[in-house]
């Protein structure tokens, strides 16, 4: 089982975001993706997980293609994810953010459930068990009757992964799990991935926080201009010269930023006027 | 800790109190409002009708956040379907609850062609989809005069009778409308509970992200769709039933909007809100006869300012039934 | 036949132009804010009802005023519903723009209402007789009759909108609404001023949509608190057609819809062997609306758009 890249590319417009990358992700393993800011790695998240349309290439886990299908169609396929900017279901409590994740196994019956009580609520106590587990795996029992929206930043986070494990997926696609945290949050994420571990999951983590990818990554991607610039281990990527002029080094990081910049000005077809 | 949970002690003794008074005051209007001289009847009739219709409105709007600004249109077939199947025009007598199956399904048929096209794109395009339907439907209506009587409307219709009993006078149709709403409002409570519901409130939140975890969003938003318009076309044979005659005029595009005000002065996705949004909508034009065209004024600058101030609404979504049973037994 | 044809087209080139102006507010407001303004047809209205109260404030009876004194009145209107227009932003929807996508439209709604039912209670429900603001001369043309009222609306319809296409093409202001329209958080980090620029949306969108008001009424003479109602779901629909957002894409869909519409209601008492009359021509427009949707809900001149790129709960 594995998911596979196969020459992906995707394009905004003019603007080459993705360029030809290929790679395979393995089970049992964690993966992480680490790039400057705009190399691609959200957009990589986002084609996997259906939300952006492939410009060319394909994805596929298994044998399956996923690239093409429609996004709740890859969820079902297995396909989990969180997203860079949280996106919880605001004003739902806590619980109800998980249990909503049983729709698609259970609304073949739903009828069933709405007109016999008793089956309702012995639907209502599985759903729970099952949710309420995950919620102390995360520490987010005490919040279960809260509103999503109104737990703090860092409990937020851990609830989105939180409802994206609630299926059980094979594969979990984690688009900066760290951003926003403090340092305690980020020690007790950093274990929490390394518990989530299995044998028959493939879990992908896009992260800026070095010190999580390089302690909890068996391999790493990275991405530099939309092109796959090196893979490897933690050590390799460490030594490799390459990444540290792309990535580390501090003189080239400010020059990506204004050319992101600029990229974002061109598409939004405005001169560079300054004020007078 | 103990002052949280003195507090939530407190809280739940007065939620008691609330509790108890609300239902003893419902109970006591429902079981003596027949009693009252017809006009009074008649009155709730009105606004049991609107609650029918708010409640099924409401499953649209409030529950997955998509705005259906057409809804009459559904009252509309609704009450044509018994107007056509019950009355002297093409003198067809079918038996009401024969009639309410086939409008349900009419409803629902209806409901599912016009979602089908729009309810696989952005919610806000049905708006105004719904809101030209709304528009469609008054025009065939009104010209479609050898089916639907024109602008005259059909008149002489069927008294509605269930198991030999006949259901004609305004305390007997407001018993029916009794057993109606409840039975609509339990039944849609309890699927707002569902996984369906919850679904719907995903939805409503963040659709993109309900697409992310699994979910068939066009389906999901088709159900809630089907099913209010389902739910309105009741209300369309009940209310044909009750008044015995049916005209354009019924369901001018004014009524939809009005239904949208009704559900979100009130509290938007709450059943307790539609009925005090009804009551308001229904009863202020009944206590200010002379001022009959200020209301829709005040009701349109009241939704303004309850949107930005309360956009919970009068009573917010968290205060629903399963509160007030909770707040009685002291759970 | 060559005649009917002249006239029938000059029909649909003035009924396009109305629309086409109303169909601009309503795509420039969508290009910003994501949000259907339903109070915009009231914006339509609300231009009429200006114009007869400025006429009979400042110029009395219409007969033998000059063309200067008109244009004055016209522009008097026209500035006077844009500042409203500011005023229900600024008031109605800039409080929700934070919160969900429902609020903003549902406030609009409220809007529309209150404005509706406000003109029925000052000015009387029923409908008032419209001065034209154009001599009611007659020209042929090939055979074909035009008046002077339908070149007049083409004519000013065209000065407005070619004003709107130098304003937002070549002028500060326009980069500002083009840049917050493209992407509204990407343009505040840039540091434009996104206020300013919802702003100018919310005058020259009404200001527009109220010269349509005022053309429109001269057009048949009339006028009526409820007038906005369809006509701004036709331009509306005139919008989605050309592609939500895109300007060209208003005007376009505009015309296309009024030459649907005209040929129409020419037609479909004749093809349908005279079972559906002229009544059903309002029937035609949400037609086409649901077709287009279906064949291509991102109208002719719109980029399709997913769903992801469009949320802007919570961006940063
Ligand atoms: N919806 C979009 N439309 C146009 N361009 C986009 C869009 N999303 C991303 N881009 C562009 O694609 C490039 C890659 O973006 P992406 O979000 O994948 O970067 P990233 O590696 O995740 O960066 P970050 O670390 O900042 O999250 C950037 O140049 C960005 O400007
Ligand atoms: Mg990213």
């Amino acid at each position: 089982m594995t998911l596979v890249f196969h020459n992906l590319r995707k394009q905004y417009g003019s603007h080459v975001a993705i360029d030809d990358v290929s790679t395979v992700f393995q089970p049992g393993l964690i993966h992480g993706i680490i790039g400057p800011n705009g190399a691609g790695k959200s957009t990589l998240i986002n084609m996997t997980a259906g939300s952006y349309l492939v410009s060319g290439g394909r994805i596929s886990l298994d044998d399956r293609t996923l690239s093409g299908l429609k996004k709740y169609q890859i969820a079902n396929s297995g396909v989990a994810r969180t997203y860079q900017n949280i996106r919880l279901f605001d004003q739902m409590t806590v619980l109800e953010n998980l249990e909503v994740c049983f729709y698609p196994t259970q609304v073949g019956q739903v009828w069933r459930e709405i007109l016999w009580p008793p089956f309702a609520a012995k639907r209502r106590i599985n759903r729970r068990d099952v949710c309420m587990e995950l919620l102390s795996f995360f520490g987010l029992q005490h919040y279960a009757d809260a509103e999503a929206g109104s737990l703090p930043y860092g409990r937020q986070r851990m609830l989105e992964i939180a409802r994206a494990l609630v299926t059980n997926p094979r594969v979990l696609l984690l688009d900066e799990p760290a951003a926003g945290l403090n340092h305690h949050e980020t020690t007790e994420l950093t274990a929490r991935l390394a518990e989530l571990k299995s044998p028959d999951r493939i879990m992908i983590v896009v992260e800026h926080d070095m010190d999580l990818v390089m302690s909890v990554c068996d391999r790493i991607v990275v991405m530099h201009h939309g092109k796959l610039l090196f893979q490897g281990t933690p050590a390799e990527v460490q030594a490799s010269s390459d990444v540290q002029l792309a990535y580390l080094g501090t003189a080239n990081d400010i020059d990506d930023i204004k050319t992101a910049a600029k990229d974002r000005r061109a598409q939004l077809g405005i001169r560079a006027r300054r004020r007078t | 800790m103990s002052s949280v949970d003195t507090s939530v002690q407190m809280r739940m003794r007065g939620g008691r109190l609330l509790s108890l008074l609300i239902l003893a005051t419902a109970v006591a209007l429902i079981i003596v409002t027949p009693f009252l001289p017809n006009y009074y009847v008649r009155v709730a009739n009105g606004l049991l009708i609107y609650i029918l219709l708010g409640i099924g409105l409401n499953i649209v709007i409030g529950y997955a956040g998509l705005l259906d600004l057409g809804f009459v249109a559904f009252y509309a077939v609704g009450a044509y379907t018994y107007a056509l199947l019950a009355s002297p025009q093409f003198d067809l007598h079918l038996p009401f609850l024969l009639i309410v199956v086939i409008a349900a399904a009419v409803g629902a048929i209806t409901g599912i062609l016009l979602g089908l096209p729009v309810l696989k794109m952005r919610g806000d395009y049905l708006a105004i989809v719904t809101l030209g339907f709304g528009e469609i439907i008054r025009i065939v209506i009104n010209n479609l005069d050898w089916l639907t009587g024109g602008p005259k409307g059909i008149a002489r219709l069927d008294k509605a009778s269930i198991a030999g009993i006949e259901l004609a006078r305004p305390t007997e149709i407001y018993w029916l409308l009794i057993v109606v709403v409840f039975a609509v409002a339990i039944f849609v409570w309890r699927m707002e509970k569902s996984i369906l519901g919850k679904a719907w409130a995903a939805i409503r939140e963040d659709q993109d992200a309900a697409r992310g975890i699994g979910i068939n969003t066009t389906n999901a938003k088709l159900a809630a769709f089907a099913t209010s318009a389902t739910i309105g076309s009741i209300a369309g044979v009940i209310f044909a039933a009750s008044q015995r005659f049916v005209s354009p005029d019924s369901f001018a595009l004014q009524e939809s909007v009005l239904i949208v005000l009704m559900i979100v002065i009130g509290g938007i996705g709450n059943i307790l809100g539609i009925v005090i949004g009804a009551a308001i909508l229904i009863l202020l034009p009944e206590v200010l006869r002379e001022f009959a065209e200020w209301r829709i004024l005040f009701l349109g600058l009241l939704m303004i300012v309850l949107i930005i101030v309360r956009p919970a609404g009068i009573v917010p979504r968290t205060f629903g039934p399963e509160k007030l049973i909770r707040g009685l037994f002291g759970k | 036949m060559l005649g009917i044809l002249i006239q029938q087209t000059f029909n649909a080139l003035t009924i396009g132009a109305i629309y086409a102006l109303i169909a601009l507010g309503y795509t420039m407001v969508y290009g910003v804010l994501r949000m259907i303004n339903f109070a915009h047809g009231e914006m339509f209205m609300l231009g009429a009802y200006a114009a007869f109260l400025a006429l009979t404030l400042f110029v009395g009876d219409i007969g033998g005023v000059g063309a200067l004194a008109l244009t004055l009145v016209f522009a008097v209107a026209v500035v006077g519903v844009g500042l409203v227009g500011v005023g229900i932003e600024r008031l109605a929807y800039r409080p929700l723009r934070n919160s969900n996508r429902l609020a903003p439209m549902l406030s609009s709604l409220g809007v529309s209402l209150s404005l509706v039912t406000g003109v029925q209670i000052m000015a009387g429900p029923q409908p008032v007789a419209f001065p034209s603001f154009f001599p009611a001369t007659r020209i042929g043309i090939l055979g074909g009759t035009v008046t002077l009222v339908q070149i007049g609306i083409l004519v000013a319809a065209f000065v407005l909108m070619a004003a709107l296409y130098v304003l937002v093409n070549r002028s500060r202001a326009g980069i500002i609404v083009r840049a917050v329209s493209e992407n509204r958080s990407t343009a505040q980090l840039l540091g434009i001023n996104v206020n300013l620029a919802i702003s100018l949306v919310f005058f020259f969108g009404p200001l527009l949509g109220a010269a349509g008001g005022i053309l429109y009424a001269s057009y048949y003479g009339i006028m009526t608190p409820t007038m906005g109602a369809v006509v701004g779901l036709k331009a509306f629909t005139a919008a989605i057609l050309g592609g939500i957002g895109s300007i060209p894409g208003a005007m376009l869909g505009a015309f296309i819809l009024a030459f649907v519409e005209v040929a129409g209601t020419a037609l479909l008492p004749v093809l349908s062997g005279g079972l559906l009359g002229t009544e059903y021509r309002d029937v035609l427009a949400f037609v086409i609306l649901i077709l287009v949707l279906l064949v291509r809900p991102a109208g002719i001149l719109g980029e399709p758009v997913s769903e992801e790129s469009m949320v802007y709960k919570r961006e940063f």
